[in-house]
């Protein structure tokens, strides 16, 4: 099930265009948390990834410095069109947004009350927030049937929501506590 | 403000703290602060908030832009230029990097298993940051009740988030949340 990546038929080439196109979206609508778009366009748009594996890239970014998003950007471009999708993939997320960002920004800090745009802000991330955590949600769907799983996604969120523990210790504990439970699951249950 | 040597400073500065940032930028912000406000004063405390409110308003990649933004207010647009570099370029190349190396495996039985076990707590930790931005912006039950319809909304309907992001920003503006 999760695992059969190679079993699939080849999907249709990505082209450069079109690893350009998707980022440059991604990042210019990437309001209230760009992992919220980056499902959307990656998994739900262009199918490019399904959640198992847009997940699997993401959890290599816990271990990559930078946004994760940058990580994301750079190994999907790889994954479909080695060093020249990197660079197209990076280049839509950077190139244009950065200037429109820029320029917007330019204006803003010029001209607007920041007390009013803080109001603003409240109300968007609270609605990135609840976008944040329905996107988590989706991407555990495939996680279900694993009691393993679920365990070790329920520790994690507790370990940062609740008990408000230092990220890189959470994770160093659990991953291999994780992959640990993982394979002795896997070798129960077969 | 022109300090000479500030702008090579806060390059090398944004490349090394760009290298470390396990865990996103938003992490680096408080050594960045200490560093250009504090350490050195190169800008006030407020233009540094007032980047960082800004930079959440409007689209793009947001922490590549907070840094060209304290660039531009210390040396212009050049520096400006140089600090959005030095936040990705570093990142984008480690990333490339590891992504080929882990590639390589990718069939490899090892892999499998590490992945397996990777996965949930990721996805455990994208939803324990969305619980954190929801209490970042907490201030009562009006914006936990925006929270959870949203969730609900992205979850169960096919409406653009856009649209739910454009109705948070408007009870925002209004002072409803």
């Amino acid at each position: 099930m999760a695992y059969s990546l190679e079993a699939r038929e080849p999907a249709p080439r990505i082209t450069l265009p079109a690893l350009f196109a998707t980022f440059l979206q991604i990042s210019l609508i990437g309001f209230g948390g760009p992992i919220v778009w980056a499902r959307r366009f990656l998994v739900e748009r262009q199918r490019w990834l399904d959640d198992q594996e847009f997940a699997e890239i993401l959890s290599l970014g816990q271990f990559l410095p930078g946004p994760n998003v940058i990580c994301m950007t750079v190994c999907v471009g790889s994954k479909f069109r080695g060093p020249a999708g990197a660079l197209a993939a990076v280049a839509g997320f950077i190139l244009i947004p950065w200037t429109v960002g820029f320029a917007l920004g330019a204006l803003f800090l010029h001209y607007t009350q920041i007390a009013a745009m803080q109001n603003i802000m409240r109300g968007v991330s609270a609605v990135g927030a609840g976008l944040i955590i329905a996107t988590g949600i989706r991407l555990l769907r495939p996680q279900i049937r694993s009691k393993a799983a679920m365990l070790f996604a329920g520790a994690a969120f507790a370990g940062l929501a609740f008990a408000k523990l230092p990220l890189l210790p959470l994770v160093l504990v659990l991953v291999p506590l994780s992959i640990a439970a993982a394979n002795y699951e896997r070798r129960i249950v077969g | 403000m022109n300090v000479p040597g500030a702008s090579p400073a806060l390059v090398a500065h944004l490349i090394v703290l760009s290298m470390i940032s396990f865990g996103g930028i938003p992490a680096m912000l408080p050594n960045l602060r200490d560093y250009i406000v504090t350490g050195n004063g190169w800008i006030t405390d407020q233009d540094f908030a007032n980047c960082f409110a800004v930079v959440q308003a409007i689209p793009g990649p947001n922490m590549i832009l907070m840094m060209s933004f304290i660039g531009w207010k210390i040396g212009g647009l050049p520096v400006a230029i140089a600090g959005a570099f030095a936040t990705f370029v570093p990142p984008c190349a480690i990333s490339f990097v590891v992504f080929r190396w882990w590639e390589r495996f990718r069939k490899a039985e090892w892999q499998g298993l590490v992945r397996r076990g990777l996965t949930p707590v990721t996805i455990g930790l994208v939803i324990a940051g969305g619980y954190a931005m929801a209490q970042a912006s907490d201030v009562g039950w009006a914006s936990v009740a925006v929270t959870i319809a949203a969730a609900g909304f992205l979850l169960l309907t096919r409406i653009n988030p856009l649209w739910m992001l454009g109705a948070g920003a408007v009870l925002g503006g209004l002072g409803l949340v």
